[in-house]
């Protein structure tokens, strides 16, 4: 277990650290607290993986969060019965990643790009249905981001829901397996007969229906649309997926290290209000905590250069 | 390879019409044009973005303007500085609008359009937000964050006549001069007070997700905090939620209040003063933005200087008490 999620350690570390550093922090009111915070981006974090897990990225998913959460508002919906309102945002999700999925499967236009447009296109178009305006949502939208069922938050119970269905479908399905063989090698999957373009729709319209997913919890909690909702949330979402051990060069991951990603993301960000730091630091931890991902990636990248180089240089040397 | 072919050209014609369809669809042009044919005189405004103040504010020039007898070109810029230029020029150059308003996306490098506008000898204002270098600035109004921290401080230190406050201090972002600003006024002013301590300074990034866990963060490391200061309007509905889910949602009077207080008078603001659950506001002279501006315009194409080139207005302090005299002249609390 330690060595397949080397960060499981780091996080039981982070967490007696803090309890025996700072009063109140090891209660369950705050365990409650953390696992409430992380959801959103837990559930946003899984789609992710399986976009990283092909060699793609998907900037666009602060974007779509906002326009999920702008559709939900929107006069069209927003009186629907609640689970009408809830279908047409993670219709509008998986038509959101479609785009994506479709544009980077069937081009030759790199994700980075073709996410990159697209981040601006969801954003405007949440700009033209909010009017740019602040907008409460109604009670019975706020449920599965406040209510709490047997005492567990609803948010938690999805992210631990999509964590364990991503998880399964990830290791015990044909297309969690042709996720990772399209990530290993993109050519060797299309030689193999394997559809790649199918694939790497799927990763994408997932990672869609996730952002939108989301977006109902991180909204209802907020209990209003606002037009920076979902900014710069990429980065965070991307270092939660990196940080978990996901490989930026595709091929290599797991769901359980981006759960756990998320988990330290946000166990540092609480941390950081219970240890009284100025403002200022928390910008250096937030770099440093993403930059220490992308070195551990990096590393984890010359590891298995290395492995392939060594075999080549004995058999050389024989 | 024809087919990559087709697949290219199609997402080359995508991106074209996306891009066309992005500079094209944020230009709002209701007048005609300049006054180089001899009609009347149009302002060209470009906006760094556009969002519940920034609405306020183009209301505010275009009564003012309409007011004046002048036509108004509006744009926006998406918070990007060089599609702001882009548009600066062309309202200059291809519009030939006779006087410039912008609320600049970036202080600095609205110093090119600003000397853009001196060379084609075309007034150009600033409104909001500060611009560095106002060599070539005819006039320029903006808030004053300073003077609106130390109004929010005047009535924590009120409150704290009576009860000893416990501080949650929320800051904006940290590159913003506006945040800083309001942070610096309110810090300064509570220096060394007895009665009031600074729980927690937690940042936001003026991000409403980053007030709520922050705010919910902080009160479960210190539960005994009574006071929030909430640097803008936008962020209270995050707080309110924050302090929905620890019960401490409760109007004023109810021992579970939690004093707050907040900056730019929108109506998250108003309609939490009438809730009773805010307990002041300092509101955004957001009327005197659009006044100002097009009162220098005249004067500016009438041929005279503009005097003074620059103006810091302080925000109009809206609490329980003065409510039912002053909610009218707050921009949020009129829609």
């Amino acid at each position: 277990m330690l060595r397949r999620e080397p960060l499981l350690p780091v996080l039981v570390v982070l967490l007696l650290g803090l309890a025996v550093s700072y009063h109140g922090f090891a209660t369950v009111a705050n365990v409650r607290n953390i696992a409430v915070q992380a959801s959103p981006l837990i559930v946003a974090a899984v789609g992710m993986t399986y976009v990283i897990m092909t060699t793609g990225i998907d900037l666009s998913v602060g974007s779509m969060l906002f326009l999920a959460a702008a559709i939900e508002t929107s006069r069209a919906v927003v009186g629907g019965p609640t689970a009408v309102v809830f279908a047409v945002v993670c219709a509008a999700g998986i038509l959101m990643g479609l785009l994506n999925g479709v544009a980077v499967a069937f081009t030759r236009v790199p994700a980075l790009i073709v996410t990159l447009a697209t981040m601006q296109v969801f954003r405007g178009a949440g700009g033209h249905v909010t009017g740019q305006q602040n907008i409460d949502l109604p009670a019975n939208l706020r449920g599965i981001g406040t209510a709490s069922l047997l005492g567990v938050p609803v948010p938690v119970l999805i992210a631990a829901a999509v964590a364990l269905g991503s998880g399964m479908v990830f290791s015990r399905t044909t297309f969690g397996r042709y996720v990772q063989a399209v990530g290993s090698s993109p050519d060797a999957a299309r030689n193999a007969g394997l559809p790649v373009r199918g694939v790497l729709v799927g990763t994408y319209v997932l990672a869609g229906l996730l952002a939108a997913v989301a977006s109902l919890t991180q909204t209802a909690r907020l209990g209003a649309v606002q037009p920076s909702i979902g900014q710069g949330y990429e980065l965070t979402v991307i270092t939660a997926v990196v940080l978990g051990g996901t490989s930026l060069f595709g091929g290599r991951g797991s769901i359980g290290g981006t759960v756990l990603g998320a988990l330290v993301l946000t166990t540092v960000q609480t941390g950081l209000v219970f240890s009284g730091a100025s403002p200022y630091v928390f910008d250096i931890v937030r770099g440093s905590v993403l930059l220490v991902a992308v070195l551990a990636a990096g590393a984890r990248w010359r590891s298995l250069a290395r492995a392939m180089f060594v075999p080549n240089s004995r058999r050389e040397l024989s | 390879l024809k087919r990559f072919g087709v697949a290219r050209c199609l997402a080359a014609v995508a991106a074209a019409t996306l891009a066309v369809g992005a500079c094209s669809s944020t230009t709002d042009s209701p007048g005609s044009g300049g006054s180089g044919s001899g009609g009347k005189h149009t302002i060209g405004v470009s906006f760094d973005l556009l969002n519940a103040i920034r609405q306020a504010e183009k209301s505010s020039i275009q009564k003012a303007a309409d007011a004046a007898g002048y036509d108004v070109t509006f744009a926006v810029a998406d918070q990007d500085a060089q599609k702001q230029a882009s548009q600066i020029q062309d309202l200059i150059q291809t519009k030939k609008v006779d006087a410039v308003i912008v609320i600049a996306q970036d202080g600095q490098q609205i110093a090119s359009s600003a000397s853009l506008a001196k060379a084609r000898n075309v007034p150009f204002l600033a409104i909001d937000r500060a611009v560095a270098d106002q060599g070539n600035v005819t006039f320029q109004i903006t808030g004053d964050p300073v003077a609106d921290g130390k109004a929010v401080a005047e009535e924590f230190l009120a409150a704290a006549k009576t009860t000893p406050l416990k501080v949650l201090e929320l800051v904006g972002g940290l590159t913003d001069q506006n945040a800083i600003g309001r942070r610096d006024g309110f810090n300064n002013a509570l220096a060394g007070q007895p009665n009031i301590t600074i729980a927690a300074q937690v940042p936001t990034d003026w991000n409403p997700t980053q007030a709520l866990d922050g705010t919910s963060n902080a009160l479960q490391k210190d539960p005994s905090i009574n006071a929030i200061y909430v640097p803008s309007d936008f962020l209270l509905p995050s707080v309110q939620s924050a302090l929905t889910a620890a019960g401490r949602l409760a109007p004023i009077g109810d021992p579970k209040h939690v004093f707050l207080v907040t900056i730019d008078g929108d109506q998250n603001g108003c309609k939490a003063m009438q809730a009773k659950t805010l307990d002041a506001d300092i509101a955004t002279p957001v009327d005197e933005f659009g006044k100002q501006s097009v009162a220098a315009i005249t004067t500016a194409l009438g041929g005279k200087p503009v005097t003074p080139k620059s103006v810091q207005a302080k925000g109009l302090t809206l609490n329980q008490a003065n409510y039912a005299t002053t909610s009218s002249q707050v921009w949020g609390c009129g829609s």
